[in-house]
């Protein structure tokens, strides 16, 4: 049994180009829209100030490393 | 002259980010000029790069949409 | 029209360009529907994209004469460098018709941005690229359901592979929003605030240019350079226009491919 090593397995992602760029732009700002929205609704709902603030942050620290799952292995 | 300062600070905030992104891909296009063989190794690495820097450059677009 | 209006209400200072500049009046209407330049615009965008089509295939020569060759040229682009380097050389044959449409359509419909005497680009009317966002979003959520059945495609494209499990809780709402709001949403806001920008820049430095010629003194000196840079404006226009065009219908594919091989 032969086993092919990993970087000569036909890879089947499409080639990376100028599309990829806003895809993650568009992976970022959903990221940041979900939990700054939950964040936001939970501010509504307990009448506080900070949760949006927190939903973003969390919204950006996850949507960066969704792109790196998807975008920064090889 | 309207408007809000929102957007005077998210214009001041981009600038960053601009520089950011600049200097990554230039890093990025150096070492592909060096040695060709090195583009599909630096590629990942150019990309969460970019989203790191840009995701500075996204808060600061909500934020000033928000507040 | 806007530039006769200018003209009667000199010394009233300069009224910048804004948002109503994008409203034109109906200029005829049929069965109650009322016509206007934009519609017009895209009607005959329409049938200057088909005539070309049709022309350049209709002799279909071995050895192609130049229209033939034009022809050829520019659906080849297409049909290689968008279709079958992203999708991939088995299944990218049916979706060439889809992103050869796509990108003559808004490639035609924005350099009218540039061309004299018409000089709007019909996709700064939010419908349009909306309209053309909501088909892309149809295409590629069909297929891909088509293909993985609708449970697994949505199971694939939200739980990526390699992520230990309790950040799945974070990361699929994420992916659930960009598959179903974020793609096409990006897509139309993308094309939209790059033609209005560009045609709100254009009207700016010409109208602009044209009041500081008619209020007379050193403003009047200083008028060329505000059209010159508005000529300027106009070659990057057009370099914009062309790009905008082609991103469309790349991210289009791109999506098309995604939804296809969601295995990582």
């Amino acid at each position: 049994m032969v086993r092919v090593p990993m970087d000569q397995q036909p890879s089947s992602r499409p080639p990376a180009g100028p599309g990829d760029a806003y895809v993650i732009i568009a992976y970022l700002l959903s990221g940041m829209v979900v939990w700054g929205g939950a964040g936001w609704l939970l501010d509504h709902w307990l009448d506080t100030g900070f949760f949006t603030l927190i939903g973003l942050v969390i919204g950006a620290a996850a949507s960066v490393y969704l792109v790196y799952v998807r975008y920064g292995r090889q | 002259m309207e408007g809000t300062l929102n957007v005077v600070g998210y214009g001041l905030s981009a600038i960053g980010p601009g520089i950011g992104v600049g200097l990554i891909f230039a890093a990025y296009i150096n070492g592909t000029a060096r040695q060709p063989e090195a583009r599909g190794i630096l590629q990942p690495i150019a990309f969460l790069g970019f989203a790191l820097a840009e995701a500075l450059a996204l808060f600061g677009l909500v934020l000033a949409f928000i507040l | 029209m806007r530039t006769l209006a200018l003209l009667s209400t000199e010394g009233e200072g300069f009224n910048p360009p804004g948002a109503e500049d994008f409203e034109l009046p109906p200029l005829f209407t049929i069965a109650g529907f009322e016509v206007t330049k934009v519609t017009l615009l895209v009607f005959v965008s329409v049938v200057l994209i088909g005539a070309f089509f049709y022309l350049a295939a209709r002799r279909g020569a071995l050895v192609p004469g130049r229209l033939q060759f034009a022809g050829e040229g520019a659906y080849s682009f297409v049909r290689n460098q968008v279709g079958r380097d992203i999708i991939g050389s088995e299944d990218f044959k049916k979706f060439v018709p889809f992103l050869v449409t796509l990108f003559f359509f808004i490639l035609v419909n924005n350099v009218f941005g540039i061309v004299p005497f018409l000089q709007f680009p019909t996709m700064s009317h939010i419908g349009y690229p909306a309209a053309l966002a909501a088909i892309s979003f149809f295409v590629y959520n069909t297929v891909g359901i088509r293909r993985h059945g609708f449970v697994n495609y949505f199971k694939a494209a939200m739980f990526p592979p390699g992520v230990p499990k309790p950040v799945y809780v974070i990361l699929s709402p994420i992916e659930l929003m960009t598959i179903l709001f974020t793609r096409p949403l990006t897509l139309a806001m993308r094309l939209f605030a790059n033609m209005f920008a560009g045609h709100l820049l254009l009207l700016v430095f010409i109208l602009g240019g044209e009041y500081m010629l008619h209020s007379g003194g050193f403003a009047a000196i200083l008028s060329p350079f505000a059209f010159g840079f508005g000529i300027v404006l106009t070659f990057f226009e057009l370099l914009v226009q062309v790009l905008q065009a082609y991103i469309f219908t790349l991210l289009s594919s791109l999506y098309i491919a995604g939804a296809l091989a969601e295995e990582h």
